[in-house]
């Protein structure tokens, strides 16, 4: 049976528009840090409509819909200001659950992602294990029919306000630094468990560092294999580098900052020039264009079970770099506005500081995630040889 | 590697181009090949003894002789020609369109390869009999020798298409080699005196039909950069691992890994664009004009930044042209500065009436009918 693709994108057009809660709608219009609250609400009205889960099968309580239609939402989402899925279940711990996971962890874990009753967070980063994550040292040792948890955790965004992690621990030291290492998922409320935020540099509270002592978590609650763990974290790692949304939410920021500086335009007429701005978004817009048929085609090759080859990295480092240089672009429109109003101490934020903040933010889309400089390296090893 | 870099517009028509530009890469053009092979039929449709075939059968013969860095004027004989033929009467347009086809004219627009076909260089005057031609086209391609030019001209205010015999036009008044490597040529028309006949359009079919041949102008230019970009990244590629300095291969050092990795990403990048830029021809957009104008300005960004990370990166090579990288970067530049520069189109996508969706009426596989 073949999908009616233009019918689809009038359901879901007309679904987004009547039931996405026009106060979620203007926080991501205005570009402003989307928190559990929106995020939480919105998954909540998807999941009713039976669209909780767009990338999951459907014997896993997802929609079955394929590459296309997921692409599609993706579009339709962002063209209509609907906050991104929550990434973390949905989109990370979620398919690994699926694809490792015991009949018994999917009937626990599952539902409760796509209602929104637990929310994710992920342990990876370490303070001596950043780009070389392998080197991690978080131990878990099993003590009966529990394993016990030490060490540390690092940049673990959301930690302060999620209910469960998922992390990568140390359960037995081999030669090769890959092996050894597990998948556990640990309740954030466990006893022995402390947050600590770190305050980042665009005054937002996302970021935190999470200390494990003597941290007793069920013997299964481990995903897949003892020892297998990085086999799950590459799996992972994978689809966090090619998420449909990416492109889709690029094309709504280019619109935003196009909006921003013809107002900081208007407003500041014959005292500033603009024409700088105006040529380095008529790039962005090309960029934008060019990285949607890179994104079909990664797709196309997805839905036909071609190799991606180093897709994913091309992809993610387009990304980064496009939406750097339109925040880079509202720095600039709003910079003499908005740079001294940066956190207002009494009440609501300044709305062009909003952009001084995005701009701050999105210097991390070149460091999570696999920085830029390990993206080239696995481009020029695919070039050059390792 | 090669799976790395595949191409545009894959089949036949690439393979002969390609190898043909690989056998005659070395030696200077003999004849008149574009006419010899037939790729000026491409583009004429079947009723007029051509081949009815698609820009993208052009792009493929483009990106084949792109690859190998073989310079002949295939843009402006067999699309730029044909698609500004179709203007003039059914009649009129069939027969040269036929004699086009079949290579015994030798057409060519004379156009600057700075300006797009619809430019106004030429201004005609209404005489009692005939017109009178005025104006200097400077840097029209003048690789192949012609037979006839089609020279777009401004009349009473409306514009024109002019089919004049290239004896009555003359020589030119300079001759020079291009930046890539092409002839071109400066020629003045000066009271040039036509036959009423040789105005072949005017008005909005003259119009139409040198929109038709800037679009395809505009995206067989794009297809060429990408096809150039390729072959200038694998030559560095290649550069990178045979070159040997301090004892280990150049491709040991990172930062000219990630050099090459940057430019690999602005390839594909570049590669994105042209498709979506062919998908928006196919489909007729509406605002395929100003998406093409982005792509000009995008690539050229894009392809210059790579031509002088190759030539750097060759070191002294670099600078030689003996070496195709070197040449392939001549060629991307040179490109930047064919049908309208990058300031040009930013000032037309950022003037006022840009805005406002053009009514494109270019039909949907871009052959002429």
């Amino acid at each position: 049976m073949s999908i009616d693709y233009a019918g689809f994108r009038r359901e879901l057009e007309s679904f987004v528009r009547s039931a996405c809660p026009p106060e979620i709608r203007a926080v991501v219009a205005a570009g402003q840090k989307i928190t559990k609250r929106e995020y939480q609400a919105w998954q909540q009205i998807l999941n009713a409509r039976g669209w909780g889960a767009p990338s999951w099968p459907r014997e896993a309580g997802g929609t079955g819909w394929d590459i296309r239609q997921r692409l599609i939402f993706e579009e339709v989402m962002a063209e209509n200001d609907c906050p991104p899925l929550y990434h973390h279940g949905l989109g990370h711990i979620g398919p690994v659950i699926i694809h490792f996971g015991t009949p018994e962890q999917k009937a626990r874990f599952l539902p409760r992602i796509l209602d929104g009753s637990d929310w994710w967070c992920q342990g990876y980063s370490e303070p001596g294990s950043g780009s070389d994550l392998a080197s991690l040292s978080t131990t878990a040792r099993l003590d009966g029919d529990e394993w016990i948890v030490n060490g540390q955790k690092i940049w673990t965004s959301h930690a302060h306000e999620a209910s469960m992690i998922y992390m990568l621990v140390r359960t037995s030291k081999e030669a090769k630094k890959q092996e050894g290492i597990s998948l556990l998922l640990v309740p954030m409320d466990t006893p022995g468990i402390t947050v600590r935020p770190i305050k980042t540099i665009d005054g937002w509270h996302h970021l935190n560092e999470v200390f494990f002592d003597e941290v007793r978590v069920r013997a299964d609650n481990l995903v897949g294999e003892v020892g297998k763990g990085w086999t799950c974290a590459k799996f992972l790692l994978e689809r966090e580098r090619l998420p449909p949304a990416n492109v889709a939410r690029l094309e709504l920021m280019r619109r935003q900052v196009t909006q921003l500086v013809e107002e900081a335009s208007r407003a500041t007429a014959g005292l500033r020039d603009f024409s700088g701005l105006h040529h380095k978004l008529l790039l962005c817009e090309a960029d934008v264009k060019g990285a949607r048929v890179m994104m079909a085609q990664a797709t196309d090759d997805l839905i036909h079970q071609r190799p991606l080859g180093v897709q994913p990295s091309v992809i993610k480092m387009t990304c980064a770099d496009v939406a750097q240089r339109l925040t880079t672009i509202a720095l600039d429109a709003v910079g003499p506005e908005a740079a001294h109003r940066f956190l207002a101490e009494v009440g609501d934020d300044v709305p062009d500081a909003t952009w001084i903040q995005n701009y701050m933010f999105t210097r991390a889309r070149t460091i999570a995630g696999g920085t830029s400089e390990v993206q080239r390296n696995v481009v020029a090893n695919e070039l050059l040889g390792a | 590697m090669s799976t790395s870099f595949p191409s545009l517009f894959p089949g036949m028509l690439l393979d002969a181009a390609s190898r043909y530009a690989e056998d005659h890469i070395a030696v200077e053009i003999q004849g008149d090949p574009v006419r010899e092979l037939g790729w000026t039929a491409t583009l004429v449709p079947e009723e007029a003894g051509g081949v009815g075939g698609s820009l993208s059968d052009l792009a493929s013969i483009v990106e084949g002789l792109a690859t190998h860095g073989l310079q002949l004027p295939v843009v402006e004989t067999c699309a730029v020609v044909p698609l500004l033929l179709q203007a003039a009467g059914a009649e009129t347009a069939r027969r040269w369109l036929e004699a086009v086809a079949e290579g015994s004219v030798q057409m060519a627009p004379l156009t600057a390869l700075s300006a797009t076909p619809d430019v106004n260089a030429v201004t005609a005057r209404h005489l009692d009999i005939g017109y009178e031609l005025n104006g200097a086209v400077h840097g029209v391609d003048a690789t192949l020798p012609a037979t006839h030019y089609l020279v777009p001209a401004q009349v009473d205010g409306e514009d024109a298409i002019f089919l004049v015999d290239a004896d009555r036009v003359g020589g030119p008044r300079a001759r020079y080699r291009t930046m890539e490597g092409r002839l071109g040529a400066d020629f003045v028309l000066a009271q040039l005196a036509v036959p009423e006949s040789a105005c072949i359009a005017r008005g909005a079919a003259a119009r139409d039909a040198r929109g038709k041949a800037t679009d395809a102008a505009l995206l067989l230019t794009a297809a060429d950069t990408v096809a150039a970009l390729a072959t200038l990244i694998r030559q560095s590629v290649t550069h990178l691992k045979e070159r040997r300095q301090f004892g280990v291969a150049l491709s040991s050092f990172q930062v000219l890994r990630h050099r090459v990795a940057d430019m690999y990403v602005k390839y594909l990048g570049a590669k994105g664009l042209v498709i979506h830029c062919f998908n928006a021809h196919e489909q007729g957009a509406p605002d395929l004009r100003r998406t093409l104008r982005l792509a000009k300005v995008s690539l050229a960004e894009s392809a210059r930044a790579c031509a002088e990370a190759a030539i750097q990166m060759h070191g002294g090579m670099g600078v030689s042209e003996e070496v195709l990288a070197t040449r392939m970067a001549q060629r991307l530049i040179a490109s930047e500065f064919r049908y309208g520069d990058r300031l040009l189109h930013v000032a037309r996508l950022l003037a006022p009436e840009a805005c406002a969706p053009q009514v494109s009426l270019s039909n949907q596989t871009g052959s002429v009918r």
